[in-house]
């Protein structure tokens, strides 16, 4: 992954998006082979550090129900026995930064939209300021309005952290979108890679040509 | 686990004094008078007495006392012959004396009944046919008979009998055994069977036909105790020997049965009249009573169900994390549970003896199972997204489990607590049966004596007991899942 860029990572259901990012967090363990994150390869001992130096989101935003959202973004954090003036600051920041309102704070997940949800499960991930993000569809449960303008906002957010972010979706659109860096996998292998021109004007094989046409675009869209 | 129950059973006990006499019962009447007076008349005697009441059938309280638990408690011979002994051929008094001792058990004399099966008939009937004994209803073929189910095929009951008198009668048949005393008073029956001092007995101003060629097993009542007991205990038990014969211990049962008077006025009266010893019964207001039940099953409940919440709680959680351990738990919890009550009260008994200490154990046993299955249901239940999220998020396994896991099974493990909680108030008064006390012990003496306003002063501080437990854990309940 290019440091400090965007990549999507796009493909069908059961291609192997989600498997690869919960190998790269150590949620699942390779059945064969190995894991190398940053050159370092994951083994029980390692996988927490790793872990808190990867920001993970996930489709559903997976907050916990019974913290507040300001439990819920410091939870790794005050596990980690952070300085608590360096928490609040560093709250201000994430609060600034996906655009949420300070009073959400005391809230729990259950009185939250949506998009505020996912907002606050980014601010969980970058807690602690992390160097990489994976975000596993993080847009695919929300509503049409709600996702387009999520996903500007997101676009922003990505631009200023300057971090390695691979984003996991199955929509073309939004691939290209984020990203001139597309990465089509199929059943657990990368089918191609390059920009949203490379793929629609030079597909490397059948079934990459047969993905585009299920997304409904044509090469002159 | 026994050395564990053996501390509770240290403190629970703590108050009974290691010097005091204490006297069991068997839960019926007779049994209950005899005990009773027997303490009075020890604490009479400046001798420190306790009655233990209603504590089980025979094998409970010979187990008892050999264990030394009890330190006496009235009995039959018969019983001590034919189950106790069962088929080592004890015969003679003399006989069965020489085995109690060899069990370390001393027995007195006779107390001057012998509660065997009698036949019984309306006075005014055997008045009017001139039957005065047994052997005089083979003169009247006529009669009709209504046996008690159990009378009419034991070899000892009716197939014998008929053998042992020649009885030509022809219309023979089985019955409930309530069912037969009301035949027999309204005239359908002519004869049934009976106990010798059966309060009804005196309610059907029924004769006891005297067995004249001794076909009935005896069942001479007798106490035994302990041969270690202080010997001014043995001779003031001996007082009570030949001093009861069987109609006066059946207007002693109709008193319990049909007057329904406290066995302790009963035998406080009867200590006066025929010995002239005034003794204390030490009776009790119903309030007071309930305090002390609510005590007994409030400690019997509490301690059983904090011991299962300690062991079960972590056991569910060792059981979501590892499936063998999941299996071998569930397994053992879900046979525990198929256990009769009953049966694992007795069960227990050879190892806790009597009272608090099997009754806690079983409670605690029954316990179990509710919590653990919820704590695991709760673990399981929570969603793969959470779970992988507190591990992305670099969380210790045992941050995970306390910030996220259990907080998130706790309205599953809350509600674990509360089915087991209330099973265990339910279950609790089957305690009283063991000499635990509780709730239990009014609702037995109300079945024995057929009182509903006894039943009742168990069964409604039980059943308050139980709505006010379902009251608190579902307050706790609500607390605890405010924010889902």
């Amino acid at each position: 992954m290019p440091d400090a860029a965007t990549t999507a990572l796009i493909g069908p259901s059961g291609c192997g998006k989600s498997t690869l990012l919960k190998l790269a967090t150590g949620l699942v363990w390779p059945s064969s082979g190995s894991v190398s994150v940053d050159g370092q390869r994951l083994t029980a001992e390692n996988i927490r550090s790793i872990r808190h130096r990867i920001g993970y989101v996930i489709q559903s935003g997976g907050l916990f129900p019974h913290l507040t959202v300001k439990d819920n973004v410091t939870l790794a954090a005050r596990h980690l026995r952070r300085d608590r003036a360096w928490i609040e600051s560093r709250i201000g920041e994430l609060l600034e930064l996906v655009q949420l309102p300070e009073e959400l704070l005391d809230r729990y997940p259950s009185e939250l939209s949506g998009g505020q949800r996912q907002r606050v499960s980014l601010m969980r991930a970058l807690m602690l300021d992390p160097e990489v993000l994976l975000l596993d569809e993080p847009l695919a449960a929300l509503d049409p309005m709600v996702r387009f303008g999520l996903q500007d906002d997101l676009k922003n957010l990505f631009a200023r952290l300057r971090k390695s972010v691979l984003l996991v979706t199955h929509d073309l659109a939004e691939a290209a979108f984020f990203s001139d860096r597309i990465v089509l996998m199929h059943e657990g292998r990368i089918a191609q890679q390059g920009s949203y021109r490379d793929l629609i004007e030079r597909p490397a094989n059948e079934f990459v040509r047969a993905f585009l046409r299920a997304q409904r675009v044509t090469p002159d869209a | 686990m026994r050395s564990w129950s053996c501390i509770l059973l240290m403190i629970l006990a703590s108050g009974a004094s290691a010097r005091e006499v204490i006297v069991g019962s068997k839960v019926f009447t007779e049994s209950v008078i005899l005990a009773e007076l027997a303490t009075q008349l020890l604490d009479a005697k400046g001798i420190d007495a306790v009655h233990r009441r209603e504590l089980g059938g025979t094998s409970v309280l010979w187990s008892g006392l050999l264990r030394g638990d009890i330190d006496c408690y009235p009995e039959y011979t018969g019983t001590l012959r034919g189950e106790v002994f069962a088929g080592e051929g004890v015969q003679s008094d003399e006989q069965l004396r020489d085995t109690l001792a060899q069990a370390g058990v001393w027995a007195s004399g006779s107390l001057g009944f012998d509660n065997t099966y009698v036949l019984g008939m309306r006075k005014d009937v055997a008045k009017r046919l001139s039957i005065a004994r047994t052997s005089d209803l083979a003169k009247h073929p006529e009669l009709r008979f209504g046996f008690s189910n159990e009378f009419m095929r034991r070899a000892d009951g009716w197939p014998g009998l008929k053998r042992a008198y020649g009885l030509p009668q022809t219309d023979v048949r089985g019955m409930q055994h309530d069912l037969a005393y009301r035949a027999l008073a309204s005239g359908a029956i002519d004869v049934t069977d009976l106990y010798a001092t059966d309060a009804e007995i005196v309610h059907y101003d029924l004769l006891a036909l005297p067995d004249d060629r001794g076909f009935f097993p005896n069942y001479d009542s007798i106490f035994i105790c302990r041969a270690s007991v202080a010997d001014d205990v043995k001779q003031t038990l001996q007082v009570l020997e030949d001093s009861i014969d069987a109609q006066t211990m059946a207007a002693l049962n109709a008193q319990a049965k049909l007057d329904r008077l406290d066995e302790r006025y009963i035998a406080q009266r009867f200590a006066a009249e025929r010995f002239n010893v005034v003794t204390s019964a030490g009776l009790d207001t119903r309030m007071s009573r309930i305090w002390q039940r609510t005590r007994e099953h409030l400690g019997m409940v509490a301690v059983s169900l904090m011991a299962a919440i300690l062991i079960a709680v972590p056991l569910g959680i060792a059981a979501f994390r590892n499936r063998n351990v999941a299996r071998v738990a569930f397994a053992i919890a879900d046979v525990l549970q198929t256990v009769p009550a009953l049966a694992l009260l007795v069960f227990l008994i050879p190892w806790l003896g009597i009272g608090y200490g099997p009754a806690i154990v079983a409670l605690f046993l029954y316990s179990v199972l509710p919590i653990l299955r919820n704590t695991h249901a709760g673990l399981a239940d929570i969603g793969r997204d959470l779970r992988e999220s507190a591990e992305a998020l670099g969380l210790s396994a045992a941050a995970q489990l306390r910030h996220i896991e259990l907080p998130l099974a706790a309205r599953s493990i809350i509600a674990g607590i509360r089915t087991a909680a209330v099973i265990n108030i339910g279950t609790a008064t089957l305690g009283a049966l063991i000499g635990a006390g509780g709730y239990g012990q009014p609702i037995l003496a109300g079945i024995r004596l057929d009182d509903l306003g006894l039943i009742l002063e168990g069964a409604i501080p039980a059943a308050l007991l139980a709505l006010l437990t379902q009251g608190l854990f579902g307050a706790l309940e609500r607390r605890v899942v405010k924010a889902k």
